[in-house]
């Protein structure tokens, strides 16, 4: 064990760097190379931000939901994976919130110049904003809980989170098929390939930095989670030395 | 685009640009900056 | 015993409860009155009668979701007192049948509630209905179980949690979502006589499978949220 941590350590520089440098070379791409947009200028530019954003805020929930299930199954037979589990959803969970919310503030700041309007009621935005309501309500409800229960009841929330966000979607898709109502975003419609470079290097770049991102965030959690695990085994030792 | 308009506030479009970028890159730094300090005051008991 | 019967027994056990105290259905009533009056106040329903049927089916809604919230937290936190939980725990019975009692004796309060406020509703806001009046008595009561039940199963969620109140309208307004969108636009449509039948059914249908899956999901899940530590 004290030999794998100096390589793993290296090896989370090293995609640090490779991060960075990815990131820096899509901001170049994204402001000084790529042209700008035929109708809307360079506010387009705002695109290559808030798109991978977008679809990396749904990767992550997945993510939370598959380890909230293996953390129900392991829970009674296994309890050391159970915590493992547990610290890899609370990793992506609280990732979710951050990516999704960051697609749904730079939404909002690329619709107003771009359509007019802060915000509709769509059926692409109402599931956005309800993922990030649900995800911001799963953290709160573990930072709430008694410390044993945590896990659980995150596990049960993120369950009915993976169920309803697809039907809030899809009830609210076909209540706009009947009330059409303002939309914006990009509607279907090809990307003009002098754009992909911007694209893919923020896509690749934001990626990386969201699996560095989460895994940090699981190595924290399992730091804590050990820490507690030494203190509880030191203070049961304690006691059991107390003389009579 | 250059780093002349780039850091140009004067239309809505202009300044909507740079909140983008520099909150991302806030938002996410912030983050990360919050995790490394206190993955340096937890304690490693593999030490 | 078997299971109809459980949750018979826990259904009665929560009745008897609340009558002998009666304080979740006080509450729940005088707060759904405020609701009507603070909007009846807010604009003027004789003068504008369209209006008020556009948004009755909101206001309906909003108070009933607020006032069940009441009756939802204190439905569990009367299991809290007297270690009563702890007794469930070791009761033969499953939790799914504790979990379905309670549910239906809130669906129970909160369509006494109901039954109260349509009536009231209908006399302050001068409401004409200009639907289906019987698809509305369709609507309500499936609304208020999608509402129900997973308002009791997420107040037991949260119920050992430090700020109970605070997390059970935080964790049930984005669940229930598809369902109070199905509610409210099903009860406008029938009130302003906006929609045909065939939207009305849609919605009503939206409700069902809802309601269906939803409990299907709290029955399944109840005991592993229950046991939890």
């Amino acid at each position: 064990m004290e030999q794998r941590t100096p390589t793993l350590r290296n090896v989370a520089w090293l995609w640090f760097g490779i991060t960075i440098a990815v990131l820096v070379v899509g901001f170049r791409q994204a402001i000084f190379l790529v042209p700008a947009e035929a109708t809307m200028g360079d506010v387009h530019r705002i695109f290559y931000y808030h798109l991978p954003h977008a679809v990396l805020g749904l990767i992550f929930p997945y993510v939370n939901f598959v380890a909230s299930l293996a953390f129900l199954f392991w829970r009674r037979r296994d309890p050391l994976k159970a915590l493992t589990a547990d610290a890899l959803a609370v990793a992506a969970a609280e990732v979710t919130v951050l990516y999704v919310g960051i697609c749904l503030a730079t939404g909002m700041l690329w619709g107003k110049p771009a359509w007019g309007i802060w915000w509709a009621w769509d059926a692409r935005l109402t599931s956005e904003l309800l993922l990030w309501l649900l995800y911001v309500s799963y953290l709160l409800l573990r930072r709430y809980s008694p410390s044993g229960q945590a896990g659980t009841v995150g596990a049960v929330l993120s369950v009915f989170a993976a169920i309803d966000v697809p039907i809030v979607y899809m009830s609210i898709q076909w209540w706009r098929t009947q009330h059409p109502a303002p939309v914006f975003g990009p509607n279907g419609g090809g990307v003009d390939h002098r754009f992909y470079p911007a694209i893919l290097w923020n896509m690749a770049g934001w990626l990386m930095w969201g699996v560095l991102i989460m895994l940090f965030r699981f190595a924290l959690e399992r730091r804590r989670q050990l820490a507690e695990q030494e203190a509880a085994l030191q203070a049961i030792e304690a006691s059991l030395e107390i003389p009579r | 685009m250059t780093w002349h308009s780039f850091l140009n506030f004067s239309t809505m479009g202009h300044r909507h640009i740079f909140f983008v970028y520099a909150g991302v890159w806030i938002a996410q730094g912030g983050y990360l900056a919050w995790i490394a300090w206190n993955w340096a005051h937890t304690k490693n008991i593999r030490h | 015993m078997n299971y109809l019967s459980h949750v018979l027994n826990h259904l009665r056990k929560d009745l008897r409860l609340e009558w002998r105290s009666r304080d979740s259905i006080n509450g729940m009533l005088f707060f759904a009155l405020l609701v009507v009056v603070v909007f009846g106040l807010a604009f003027d329903p004789a003068g504008y009668p369209t209006t008020t049927r556009q948004i009755s089916g909101g206001i309906l809604w909003v108070a009933l979701l607020f006032a069940s919230m009441t009756a939802l937290n204190q439905s569990w936190s009367r299991e809290l007192r007297n270690q009563v939980l702890e007794a469930q725990r070791m009761a033969p019975s499953p939790a799914s049948a504790l979990f379905l009692g309670k549910a239906l004796a809130n669906m129970l309060f909160v369509l006494a509630v109901e039954a109260v406020l349509a009536p009231v509703f209908i006399v302050f806001f001068n409401l004409h209905v200009l639907g289906n009046i019987w698809l509305l008595a369709l609507i309500l009561p499936l609304g208020t179980w999608a509402l129900v039940v997973n308002g009791t199963f997420f107040a037991a969620l949260g119920l050992r949690a430090r700020n109970r109140e605070l997390l059970l309208p935080l964790l049930l307004l984005p669940i229930s979502l598809p369902a109070l969108l199905a509610m409210v636009q099903g009860t406008t449509g029938i009130l302003t006589g906006d929609l045909d039948s065939i939207q009305i059914g849609t919605w009503i249908k939206q409700l069902i499978g809802y309601d269906i899956i939803f409990t299907t999901v709290c029955i399944l899940l109840f005991e592993t949220a229950f046991s939890a530590e």
